[in-house]
């Protein structure tokens, strides 16, 4: 092979690669921006920071210096089972099986308007109070379940960021 | 000899008492014409008042059934203002929490049922609810601010149950409140229909206020033989009567307030059960704090 063929052949191959690269990059971008390949969308409030490759059963999970921790799950449910259904199955769960005491339930929407339910427990861990809150949302086949929970106190204490986060929440 | 009669039998009515005091006055003219000494005559005199007064206060014992008698059974007079009634079922410890205000409330949501038309039926309500809670004590403070609210009242309050009292026509509402504070567990509610009881009971009472009226009225004309036989007869009705009116008023009550019972129980108390239910969602047994709040360093 002569030099000149070689220029050639390099002069050919470098805008493929070019393109290949910049659609990697875009790739790289859009999985950025939208969560890194999650179906939804969330904020994290200041004063709590997100954890990563902690475990593989959430999505999403965010921590304050005190415990308070929010976490995202998505759940391929297949389109099998609406709303009132998972509800329903969750609260049998959490009641029954742990011992978590209802403390109320409210309708909610998520930030696009897909609506959802929150179940407020009231839990004992290691002799003191703890609050886990449970919002559940299904939509395209998916189960969204987030979960929120701490020592009582801090969690009243997080009010405000905890609402300014669920109201975040976006789902695909 | 009809006065020395009045003079043998003592308290046997008003014109008996007149006798008596006709006869002194006879006896102390009697004993100054006669040149008795001045202190018989004073002894007579004191008689003479203190046997007037006797009269008098037979008089009035004799006259105040008559007027009674004239006049149709009488509704339970209403208390003084302030005064906490009317009494609940449950004693005096049913007014642990009963202000002026739900004493007015209660008094008029008591006339009211006495007011009710004989057609309405009478029905007395009461709910039983166990309850599974995270914390007892903010949940009795709960109940307690839910019959206030409502007009009602705290009847009784312990550890772990407390017992209000609503007004009839709050009751469902009443529930509903409550059922929201946590996980029933188990509901008993009863209606007791007391229409038979409360009318025979009218009844009978109106047919005792006759005959005791009656007996009063023969009293006053009787001779002592009798008078004592009639005295014990009244007594009897009176009581009758007494215990009629007694259990009248605390059946008003009890159609007028609904009693609502709230037993709590604290979750972690709980017997934890095993369910199968849940078995194709692996998920499931993820979910809670445990996990939530689980971090690896």
């Amino acid at each position: 092979m002569n030099a000149s063929f070689v220029k050639a052949s390099l002069a050919r191959a470098m805008p493929k690669a070019y393109r290949l690269l910049g659609a990697a990059a875009l790739v790289a971008v859009a999985a950025f921006a939208t969560g890194c390949g999650r179906p939804f969308d969330v904020k994290t409030a200041p004063g709590l920071v997100e954890l990563e490759h902690q475990s593989p059963d959430y999505d999403y999970r965010a921590i304050s210096p005190e415990g308070v921790v929010m976490g995202v799950r998505v759940v391929d449910v297949d389109k099998q089972g609406d709303l009132e259904f998972w509800t329903r199955v969750t609260t049998l769960r959490m009641r029954e099986l742990d011992g978590y005491a209802l403390l109320g339930t409210e309708d909610v929407k998520s930030r696009e308007g897909t609506p959802g339910h929150e179940l407020r427990f009231g839990h004992d861990e290691h002799g003191k109070p703890y609050l886990y809150m449970l919002r559940i949302y299904v939509k395209s086949g998916r189960l969204y379940l987030v979960e929120t929970g701490g020592p009582q106190r801090e969690v009243e204490h997080y009010k405000s960021q905890l609402d300014w986060m669920q109201a975040s929440l976006k789902l695909d | 000899m009809r006065d020395r009669d009045g003079l043998r039998a003592p308290g046997c009515g008003l014109r008996d008492g007149r006798r008596r005091g006709a006869a002194l006055a006879a006896a102390l003219a009697g004993a100054l014409l006669a040149g008795l000494p001045c202190l018989v005559c004073l002894v007579c005199l004191a008689c003479l008042v203190c046997t007037g007064c006797a009269a008098r206060e037979m008089a009035g014992e004799a006259a105040a059934p008559v007027a009674g008698a004239a006049a149709p059974a009488p509704p339970p007079p209403p208390p003084p203002a302030g005064a906490p009634s009317p009494e609940p079922a449950g004693g005096t410890s049913g007014m642990l929490a009963m202000n002026d205000a739900d004493a007015a409330k209660a008094v008029a949501a008591t006339k009211a049922v006495a007011d009710a038309p004989h057609s309405a039926a009478m029905l007395i309500y009461t709910a039983t609810l166990s309850m599974s809670v995270y914390q007892v004590g903010p949940q009795l403070d709960a109940v307690e601010k839910v019959a206030r609210d409502l007009g009602g009242y705290l009847s009784a309050r312990q550890d772990a149950s407390i017992t209000i009292r609503v007004p009839r026509d709050r009751f469902d509402e009443t529930l509903a409140r409550i059922e929201k504070l946590g996980e029933v567990t188990h509901r008993d509610i009863k209606a007791q229909d007391v229409t038979d009881e409360f009318v025979d009971l009218q009844a009978r009472l109106k047919n005792a206020y006759a005959v005791r009226d009656k007996l009063t009225e023969l009293l006053s004309r009787a001779a002592v033989k009798d008078a004592i036989e009639i005295e014990k007869e009244l007594g009897r009705v009176t009581e009758d009567i007494e215990r009629m009116e007694g259990k009248l008023k605390l059946l008003r009550d009890q159609i007028a307030f609904s009693t609502v019972t709230v037993n709590f129980a604290p979750v972690e108390a709980q017997q934890v059960h095993e369910s199968s239910l849940l078995a194709p969602f692996p998920w499931l047994d993820k979910l809670g704090l445990h996990s939530l709040l689980e971090v690896h360093q």
